[in-house]
Protein backbone atom coordinates (compact mmCIF):
# COMPACT_ATOMS: atom_id res chain seq x y z
CA UNK A 1 0.00 0.00 0.00
CA UNK A 2 1.42 3.33 -1.04
CA UNK A 3 0.88 5.53 2.27
CA UNK A 4 -0.17 9.11 1.13
CA UNK A 5 -0.68 10.92 3.96
CA UNK A 6 -1.41 14.20 2.51
CA UNK A 7 -4.10 12.98 0.66
CA UNK A 8 -6.64 13.09 2.99
CA UNK A 9 -6.17 16.24 4.39
CA UNK A 10 -9.61 18.21 4.56
CA UNK A 11 -11.70 15.91 2.50
CA UNK A 12 -14.49 16.64 4.65
CA UNK A 13 -15.76 19.52 6.79
CA UNK A 14 -16.47 19.25 10.11
CA UNK A 15 -18.00 16.20 10.54
CA UNK A 16 -20.93 17.23 12.57
CA UNK A 17 -22.80 13.99 11.09
CA UNK A 18 -20.83 11.63 12.81
CA UNK A 19 -21.16 13.07 16.16
CA UNK A 20 -25.03 13.27 15.92
CA UNK A 21 -25.04 9.75 14.48
CA UNK A 22 -22.47 8.70 17.13
CA UNK A 23 -24.56 10.77 19.87
CA UNK A 24 -27.66 9.27 19.55
CA UNK A 25 -25.76 6.06 18.82
CA UNK A 26 -24.75 6.66 22.81
CA UNK A 27 -28.00 7.45 24.09
CA UNK A 28 -29.78 4.80 22.97
CA UNK A 29 -27.25 2.21 24.52
CA UNK A 30 -26.29 4.68 27.39
CA UNK A 31 -29.20 2.68 29.26
CA UNK A 32 -26.37 -0.23 30.22
CA UNK A 33 -24.87 1.60 33.75
CA UNK A 34 -19.74 2.38 41.37
CA UNK A 35 -17.89 3.72 41.00
CA UNK A 36 -17.04 6.40 38.96
CA UNK A 37 -13.68 7.57 39.43
CA UNK A 38 -12.44 6.51 36.02
CA UNK A 39 -8.66 6.73 35.53
CA UNK A 40 -8.65 7.21 31.35
CA UNK A 41 -11.84 9.05 31.69
CA UNK A 42 -13.83 11.68 33.40
CA UNK A 43 -17.26 10.84 34.48
CA UNK A 44 -20.17 13.18 34.26
CA UNK A 45 -20.50 13.60 37.50
CA UNK A 46 -17.82 16.33 39.40
CA UNK A 47 -15.67 17.51 41.98
CA UNK A 48 -17.87 19.19 44.94
CA UNK A 49 -18.00 22.71 44.56
CA UNK A 50 -15.39 24.94 46.58
CA UNK A 51 -13.01 21.83 46.68
CA UNK A 52 -9.72 21.22 45.28
CA UNK A 53 -7.79 18.22 43.95
CA UNK A 54 -4.61 17.83 43.51
CA UNK A 55 -2.86 15.09 41.05
CA UNK A 56 0.64 13.43 40.18
CA UNK A 57 0.47 10.86 37.28
CA UNK A 58 2.81 9.50 35.58
CA UNK A 59 2.64 7.56 32.14
CA UNK A 60 5.31 5.29 30.82
CA UNK A 61 5.60 3.41 27.35
CA UNK A 62 7.93 2.10 24.67
CA UNK A 63 8.89 4.10 21.56
CA UNK A 64 11.66 2.91 20.38
CA UNK A 65 13.28 2.96 23.85
CA UNK A 66 10.99 3.77 27.42
CA UNK A 67 9.92 6.84 28.09
CA UNK A 68 7.37 8.62 30.16
CA UNK A 69 5.28 11.76 30.75
CA UNK A 70 4.65 13.28 34.30
CA UNK A 71 1.71 14.99 34.66
CA UNK A 72 0.93 17.86 37.76
CA UNK A 73 -2.42 18.48 37.74
CA UNK A 74 -4.59 20.68 39.73
CA UNK A 75 -8.78 20.64 39.98
CA UNK A 76 -11.16 23.21 41.21
CA UNK A 77 -15.08 22.82 41.73
CA UNK A 78 -16.20 26.43 40.97
CA UNK A 79 -19.84 25.17 42.07
CA UNK A 80 -22.29 22.47 41.65
CA UNK A 81 -22.08 22.13 38.28
CA UNK A 82 -18.72 23.73 36.75
CA UNK A 83 -15.17 22.27 36.98
CA UNK A 84 -12.02 22.60 35.81
CA UNK A 85 -8.49 20.96 35.41
CA UNK A 86 -5.11 22.98 34.79
CA UNK A 87 -2.23 20.19 33.98
CA UNK A 88 1.64 20.55 32.93
CA UNK A 89 3.22 18.42 30.78
CA UNK A 90 7.20 16.86 31.18
CA UNK A 91 8.43 13.94 29.52
CA UNK A 92 11.68 12.65 28.13
CA UNK A 93 9.77 11.94 24.38
CA UNK A 94 12.44 13.99 22.52
CA UNK A 95 15.82 13.29 24.46
CA UNK A 96 16.06 15.50 27.71
CA UNK A 97 13.10 15.71 30.44
CA UNK A 98 11.24 18.71 29.77
CA UNK A 99 8.33 20.78 30.37
CA UNK A 100 6.31 20.57 26.68
CA UNK A 101 3.45 22.00 27.08
CA UNK A 102 -0.03 21.99 29.29
CA UNK A 103 -3.40 22.10 28.96
CA UNK A 104 -6.92 23.93 30.39
CA UNK A 105 -10.01 21.75 30.91
CA UNK A 106 -13.30 22.64 31.71
CA UNK A 107 -17.11 20.84 32.41
CA UNK A 108 -19.97 21.59 32.81
CA UNK A 109 -22.91 18.92 34.59
CA UNK A 110 -26.24 20.26 32.16
CA UNK A 111 -28.08 16.93 33.75
CA UNK A 112 -28.11 15.40 37.17
CA UNK A 113 -31.21 12.58 38.02
CA UNK A 114 -30.29 11.33 41.20
CA UNK A 115 -32.07 8.21 43.28
CA UNK A 116 -31.34 6.52 46.50
CA UNK A 117 -27.35 5.13 45.42
CA UNK A 118 -27.88 5.83 41.69
CA UNK A 119 -27.71 9.15 39.32
CA UNK A 120 -27.74 9.79 35.57
CA UNK A 121 -25.94 12.91 34.82
CA UNK A 122 -24.58 14.39 31.97
CA UNK A 123 -21.82 17.11 31.27
CA UNK A 124 -20.12 18.79 28.40
CA UNK A 125 -16.73 19.40 28.63
CA UNK A 126 -13.93 21.48 26.59
CA UNK A 127 -10.22 21.11 26.30
CA UNK A 128 -7.30 23.53 24.97
CA UNK A 129 -3.70 22.23 25.11
CA UNK A 130 -0.60 23.12 23.82
CA UNK A 131 2.68 21.46 23.50
CA UNK A 132 6.04 21.68 22.22
CA UNK A 133 6.46 18.09 20.45
CA UNK A 134 7.10 17.58 17.03
CA UNK A 135 4.11 16.17 15.22
CA UNK A 136 4.40 12.70 13.24
CA UNK A 137 1.50 11.02 13.37
CA UNK A 138 -2.73 11.31 12.65
CA UNK A 139 -3.32 10.72 16.17
CA UNK A 140 -4.02 13.72 18.70
CA UNK A 141 -3.15 13.56 21.96
CA UNK A 142 -4.33 16.81 23.93
CA UNK A 143 -2.81 15.07 27.20
CA UNK A 144 0.85 16.44 26.11
CA UNK A 145 1.52 15.51 22.36
CA UNK A 146 -0.49 17.66 20.77
CA UNK A 147 -1.58 21.66 20.75
CA UNK A 148 -5.28 21.50 20.11
CA UNK A 149 -8.70 21.58 21.11
CA UNK A 150 -11.51 18.85 22.67
CA UNK A 151 -15.68 19.43 22.89
CA UNK A 152 -17.55 16.43 23.70
CA UNK A 153 -19.90 14.95 25.73
CA UNK A 154 -20.12 12.49 28.86
CA UNK A 155 -23.07 10.54 30.25
CA UNK A 156 -22.51 8.43 33.46
CA UNK A 157 -24.58 5.81 35.35
CA UNK A 158 -24.89 5.09 38.84
CA UNK A 159 -26.29 1.92 39.59
CA UNK A 160 -25.84 1.10 43.66
CA UNK A 161 -21.65 -0.58 43.20
CA UNK A 162 -21.38 -0.28 39.44
CA UNK A 163 -20.87 2.76 37.16
CA UNK A 164 -20.91 3.20 33.48
CA UNK A 165 -20.10 6.18 31.47
CA UNK A 166 -20.14 6.90 27.78
CA UNK A 167 -17.69 10.14 26.18
CA UNK A 168 -18.02 11.15 23.15
CA UNK A 169 -15.92 14.21 21.37
CA UNK A 170 -14.46 15.31 18.32
CA UNK A 171 -10.87 17.27 18.61
CA UNK A 172 -9.05 19.41 16.30
CA UNK A 173 -5.06 20.06 16.01
CA UNK A 174 -3.86 23.86 15.83
CA UNK A 175 -2.31 23.96 12.27
CA UNK A 176 2.06 24.20 13.24
CA UNK A 177 4.28 23.77 10.11
CA UNK A 178 6.87 24.15 12.19
CA UNK A 179 6.52 21.20 14.03
CA UNK A 180 6.12 19.51 11.57
CA UNK A 181 8.59 16.37 10.82
CA UNK A 182 8.57 15.84 6.91
CA UNK A 183 7.51 13.32 5.21
CA UNK A 184 5.26 12.05 8.28
CA UNK A 185 1.69 11.90 8.60
CA UNK A 186 0.05 14.93 10.25
CA UNK A 187 -2.66 15.63 12.95
CA UNK A 188 -6.13 17.36 11.42
CA UNK A 189 -9.06 15.78 13.71
CA UNK A 190 -10.16 13.20 15.47
CA UNK A 191 -13.53 11.60 17.35
CA UNK A 192 -13.05 10.35 20.38
CA UNK A 193 -15.28 8.35 22.59
CA UNK A 194 -14.94 5.75 25.82
CA UNK A 195 -16.86 3.51 27.22
CA UNK A 196 -16.13 3.02 30.86
CA UNK A 197 -17.41 0.37 33.80
CA UNK A 198 -16.37 1.05 36.73
CA UNK A 199 -17.09 -1.29 40.50
CA UNK A 200 -16.94 -0.60 44.22
CA UNK A 201 -15.39 -4.18 45.19
CA UNK A 202 -14.54 -2.95 48.91
CA UNK A 203 -15.53 -2.56 51.34
CA UNK A 204 -18.93 -4.68 51.38
CA UNK A 205 -20.04 -3.07 54.51
CA UNK A 206 -18.31 0.27 55.41
CA UNK A 207 -17.90 0.99 58.71
CA UNK A 208 -15.99 4.67 58.43
CA UNK A 209 -14.36 6.78 56.94
CA UNK A 210 -11.15 5.22 57.10
CA UNK A 211 -11.79 1.96 55.09
CA UNK A 212 -9.94 1.70 52.46
CA UNK A 213 -12.34 1.56 49.06
CA UNK A 214 -10.82 -1.01 46.05
CA UNK A 215 -12.56 -0.35 42.95
CA UNK A 216 -12.08 -2.36 39.36
CA UNK A 217 -12.46 -0.47 36.35
CA UNK A 218 -12.19 -1.54 33.07
CA UNK A 219 -12.36 1.20 29.80
CA UNK A 220 -12.54 0.81 26.19
CA UNK A 221 -10.79 4.34 24.37
CA UNK A 222 -10.98 4.35 20.63
CA UNK A 223 -10.50 7.21 18.44
CA UNK A 224 -11.16 7.49 14.54
CA UNK A 225 -10.42 9.82 11.87
CA UNK A 226 -13.45 11.18 10.25
CA UNK A 227 -11.48 11.97 6.92
CA UNK A 228 -10.33 8.41 6.72
CA UNK A 229 -11.47 5.80 8.90
CA UNK A 230 -8.16 5.40 10.41
CA UNK A 231 -8.78 4.21 13.74
CA UNK A 232 -7.83 2.33 17.00
CA UNK A 233 -9.27 1.04 19.85
CA UNK A 234 -7.92 0.49 23.36
CA UNK A 235 -8.71 -1.54 26.17
CA UNK A 236 -8.06 -0.59 29.65
CA UNK A 237 -8.08 -2.55 33.16
CA UNK A 238 -7.37 -0.48 35.98
CA UNK A 239 -7.44 -0.33 39.82
CA UNK A 240 -7.74 1.91 42.41
CA UNK A 241 -7.37 2.42 46.10
CA UNK A 242 -8.96 5.30 47.92
CA UNK A 243 -7.56 5.77 51.26
CA UNK A 244 -9.36 8.23 54.05
CA UNK A 245 -12.14 8.94 51.95
CA UNK A 246 -9.81 11.53 50.23
CA UNK A 247 -7.18 10.39 48.60
CA UNK A 248 -6.73 8.13 45.88
CA UNK A 249 -4.30 5.91 44.13
CA UNK A 250 -4.84 4.66 40.29
CA UNK A 251 -2.74 1.95 38.26
CA UNK A 252 -3.64 0.90 35.21
CA UNK A 253 -2.62 -0.29 31.79
CA UNK A 254 -3.84 0.42 28.23
CA UNK A 255 -3.22 -1.33 24.94
CA UNK A 256 -4.37 -1.52 21.87
CA UNK A 257 -6.78 -4.37 20.51
CA UNK A 258 -7.25 -3.39 17.01
CA UNK A 259 -5.82 -0.01 14.78
CA UNK A 260 -4.49 1.34 11.93
CA UNK A 261 -2.92 5.06 12.80
CA UNK A 262 0.36 4.98 12.28
CA UNK A 263 3.11 5.75 14.71
CA UNK A 264 0.21 6.64 17.59
CA UNK A 265 0.67 7.66 20.81
CA UNK A 266 -0.19 6.09 24.23
CA UNK A 267 -0.05 3.04 22.77
CA UNK A 268 0.32 -0.05 25.28
CA UNK A 269 1.36 2.38 28.18
CA UNK A 270 0.94 2.29 32.34
CA UNK A 271 -0.34 5.12 34.26
CA UNK A 272 0.07 5.54 38.03
CA UNK A 273 -1.25 8.18 39.71
CA UNK A 274 -2.03 9.76 43.33
CA UNK A 275 -4.81 12.39 44.25
CA UNK A 276 -5.50 14.36 46.91
CA UNK A 277 -8.57 15.76 47.22
CA UNK A 278 -9.31 18.92 49.59
CA UNK A 279 -12.87 19.51 50.46
CA UNK A 280 -14.06 22.94 50.99
CA UNK A 281 -10.82 24.83 51.02
CA UNK A 282 -12.52 27.60 48.91
CA UNK A 283 -14.91 30.08 50.06
CA UNK B 1 -39.94 51.79 44.44
CA UNK B 2 -36.91 49.62 43.36
CA UNK B 3 -35.01 50.01 46.76
CA UNK B 4 -38.44 49.17 48.97
CA UNK B 5 -38.94 45.76 46.82
CA UNK B 6 -35.48 45.14 47.09
CA UNK B 7 -36.02 45.59 50.98
CA UNK B 8 -38.45 42.75 50.77
CA UNK B 9 -36.60 40.58 49.05
CA UNK B 10 -34.41 40.64 51.49
CA UNK B 11 -36.06 40.45 54.82
CA UNK B 12 -37.75 37.51 52.78
CA UNK B 13 -34.52 35.74 52.07
CA UNK B 14 -33.96 36.54 55.74
CA UNK B 15 -36.41 34.98 56.99
CA UNK B 16 -36.39 31.79 53.83
CA UNK B 17 -36.48 28.72 55.62
CA UNK B 18 -35.13 29.82 59.22
CA UNK B 19 -36.40 28.07 62.48
CA UNK B 20 -34.94 29.35 65.38
CA UNK B 21 -33.11 26.15 67.52
CA UNK B 22 -36.14 26.01 69.53
CA UNK B 23 -38.05 24.43 66.26
CA UNK B 24 -35.65 22.20 65.15
CA UNK B 25 -33.09 20.11 66.98
CA UNK B 26 -32.13 17.28 65.02
CA UNK B 27 -32.57 15.86 61.89
CA UNK B 28 -32.44 12.94 60.19
CA UNK B 29 -30.69 13.41 55.91
CA UNK B 30 -31.10 11.19 53.46
CA UNK B 31 -28.51 11.82 50.44
CA UNK B 32 -29.11 10.38 46.77
CA UNK B 33 -27.03 9.99 44.04
CA UNK B 34 -24.03 8.45 45.97
CA UNK B 35 -22.50 5.32 46.74
CA UNK B 36 -18.64 5.71 47.41
CA UNK B 37 -17.48 7.07 51.02
CA UNK B 38 -15.27 9.33 49.32
CA UNK B 39 -19.15 11.25 48.19
CA UNK B 40 -20.36 10.74 51.94
CA UNK B 41 -17.01 12.73 53.35
CA UNK B 42 -17.43 15.62 50.51
CA UNK B 43 -21.06 15.91 51.51
CA UNK B 44 -20.35 15.73 55.39
CA UNK B 45 -17.99 18.20 55.00
CA UNK B 46 -20.07 20.10 52.85
CA UNK B 47 -22.74 20.03 55.48
CA UNK B 48 -20.21 21.05 58.52
CA UNK B 49 -20.06 24.53 57.12
CA UNK B 50 -23.27 25.48 58.67
CA UNK B 51 -22.91 27.60 61.54
CA UNK B 52 -26.13 26.01 63.27
CA UNK B 53 -24.59 22.15 62.34
CA UNK B 54 -23.21 20.89 66.25
CA UNK B 55 -22.40 16.89 65.03
CA UNK B 56 -23.23 14.83 62.03
CA UNK B 57 -23.06 11.27 62.33
CA UNK B 58 -23.16 9.10 59.49
CA UNK B 59 -24.58 6.14 57.85
CA UNK B 60 -21.89 5.16 54.76
CA UNK B 61 -24.34 2.10 53.94
CA UNK B 62 -27.45 4.03 53.73
CA UNK B 63 -26.12 7.82 52.99
CA UNK B 64 -27.75 8.87 55.81
CA UNK B 65 -26.37 11.33 58.39
CA UNK B 66 -27.96 11.82 61.37
CA UNK B 67 -27.70 15.74 62.48
CA UNK B 68 -27.68 17.61 65.72
CA UNK B 69 -28.34 21.22 65.69
CA UNK B 70 -26.51 23.82 67.93
CA UNK B 71 -29.12 25.14 70.70
CA UNK B 72 -28.72 28.66 70.36
CA UNK B 73 -28.64 29.08 66.34
CA UNK B 74 -31.64 28.99 64.14
CA UNK B 75 -31.65 26.23 61.68
CA UNK B 76 -32.58 26.81 58.09
CA UNK B 77 -33.30 23.86 55.96
CA UNK B 78 -32.53 25.29 52.94
CA UNK B 79 -29.15 25.92 53.30
CA UNK B 80 -28.91 22.03 54.36
CA UNK B 81 -30.64 21.63 50.61
CA UNK B 82 -28.20 23.84 49.07
CA UNK B 83 -24.63 22.16 50.59
CA UNK B 84 -25.79 18.80 49.86
CA UNK B 85 -26.47 20.37 46.29
CA UNK B 86 -22.38 22.28 46.53
CA UNK B 87 -21.34 18.59 46.97
CA UNK B 88 -22.58 17.08 43.86
CA UNK B 89 -25.82 14.99 45.39
CA UNK B 90 -29.93 15.65 46.25
CA UNK B 91 -31.77 15.83 48.76
CA UNK B 92 -33.56 12.03 49.06
CA UNK B 93 -35.50 12.27 52.46
CA UNK B 94 -35.08 15.23 55.33
CA UNK B 95 -36.77 14.23 58.63
CA UNK B 96 -36.79 16.93 61.28
CA UNK B 97 -37.36 16.86 64.96
CA UNK B 98 -39.79 19.59 65.30
CA UNK B 99 -40.31 21.08 68.77
CA UNK B 100 -43.68 22.90 68.69
CA UNK B 101 -45.01 24.88 71.55
CA UNK B 102 -48.76 25.43 70.71
CA UNK B 103 -48.09 25.93 67.47
CA UNK B 104 -52.05 26.64 65.88
CA UNK B 105 -52.40 25.24 62.01
CA UNK B 106 -55.03 27.23 60.42
CA UNK B 107 -58.12 25.50 58.16
CA UNK B 108 -55.04 24.84 55.05
CA UNK B 109 -52.41 23.49 57.76
CA UNK B 110 -50.64 26.61 57.87
CA UNK B 111 -49.25 27.90 60.98
CA UNK B 112 -46.03 30.54 62.68
CA UNK B 113 -42.97 28.45 64.49
CA UNK B 114 -41.25 31.08 65.36
CA UNK B 115 -39.61 33.48 62.14
CA UNK B 116 -40.62 30.59 60.03
CA UNK B 117 -44.23 29.47 58.37
CA UNK B 118 -45.11 25.95 57.89
CA UNK B 119 -47.71 24.32 55.88
CA UNK B 120 -48.66 20.72 57.19
CA UNK B 121 -50.45 18.82 54.30
CA UNK B 122 -51.42 16.12 56.08
CA UNK B 123 -52.84 18.01 59.14
CA UNK B 124 -55.07 21.40 59.39
CA UNK B 125 -57.03 23.00 62.33
CA UNK B 126 -55.29 21.91 65.01
CA UNK B 127 -52.84 22.95 67.59
CA UNK B 128 -49.63 20.93 67.46
CA UNK B 129 -47.47 20.19 70.58
CA UNK B 130 -44.02 18.45 71.66
CA UNK B 131 -41.57 16.91 69.60
CA UNK B 132 -43.18 15.99 66.02
CA UNK B 133 -41.14 14.39 63.25
CA UNK B 134 -41.86 16.24 60.19
CA UNK B 135 -40.62 15.31 56.48
CA UNK B 136 -39.83 18.31 54.62
CA UNK B 137 -41.87 17.35 51.05
CA UNK B 138 -40.48 20.88 49.35
CA UNK B 139 -38.96 20.95 45.73
CA UNK B 140 -35.38 19.46 46.10
CA UNK B 141 -36.08 18.13 49.18
CA UNK B 142 -37.96 14.86 48.08
CA UNK B 143 -36.63 13.29 44.65
CA UNK B 144 -38.03 15.00 42.07
CA UNK B 145 -40.93 12.57 40.68
CA UNK B 146 -42.00 12.47 44.01
CA UNK B 147 -42.36 15.93 44.01
CA UNK B 148 -44.28 15.61 40.72
CA UNK B 149 -46.86 13.53 41.88
CA UNK B 150 -47.38 15.78 45.36
CA UNK B 151 -47.94 18.58 43.05
CA UNK B 152 -50.35 17.40 41.28
CA UNK B 153 -52.01 16.02 44.03
CA UNK B 154 -52.16 19.27 46.44
CA UNK B 155 -52.86 21.79 42.90
CA UNK B 156 -51.13 24.26 45.62
CA UNK B 157 -49.33 27.53 43.90
CA UNK B 158 -47.36 27.73 47.59
CA UNK B 159 -46.28 23.94 47.51
CA UNK B 160 -45.48 24.27 43.93
CA UNK B 161 -42.91 27.47 44.41
CA UNK B 162 -42.05 27.03 48.52
CA UNK B 163 -43.10 30.52 48.58
CA UNK B 164 -46.70 32.21 49.40
CA UNK B 165 -47.81 35.66 50.64
CA UNK B 166 -47.93 35.91 54.51
CA UNK B 167 -49.19 39.57 55.82
CA UNK B 168 -49.14 40.59 52.89
CA UNK B 169 -45.21 39.94 52.29
CA UNK B 170 -43.93 37.07 49.79
CA UNK B 171 -42.43 34.71 52.45
CA UNK B 172 -40.78 31.23 52.27
CA UNK B 173 -43.37 28.47 53.26
CA UNK B 174 -41.81 25.35 54.21
CA UNK B 175 -43.96 22.51 53.34
CA UNK B 176 -44.07 19.28 55.79
CA UNK B 177 -45.89 16.15 56.95
CA UNK B 178 -46.13 14.31 60.31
Amino acid sequence: MVLKPESFILRFSFPMMYIQIMTALLLLSSAVKSQELYVFSEPASNMPSKSIGIRLTNEGMSQGGFVNRTIPEVMIGFNKNLMAHAQGFFSDMDGRYRLEGGSLYAKYRFLSNDNQKSHFRGAAFARLSTSKRPTYTQDINLEGDNSGFQGGVVFTQLLHKLALSGTLSYMQAFKDEEKQQPMMDRPEQLLGYSLSSGYLLLPFVYKNYNQPNFNLYFEVLGKTNPANGRSYVDFAPAVQVVLNSRTRVDAGYRFEVAGNIRNRYTRNMYLVRLELNLFNVLH
Amino acid sequence: MKTITYFICAIALFFAGNASAQQISTAELQVNGLTCSMCSQATEKSLKTLGFVETITPDLNTNTFMIKFKKDKAVNVDLIKQKVQAAGFSVGNLITTFNFNNVKLDANGQGQVGSSVINVLNAKSQVLNGNVKATIVDKNFIPANAFKKKAAQFKSESYASGFGIVNGVKTRIIHITI
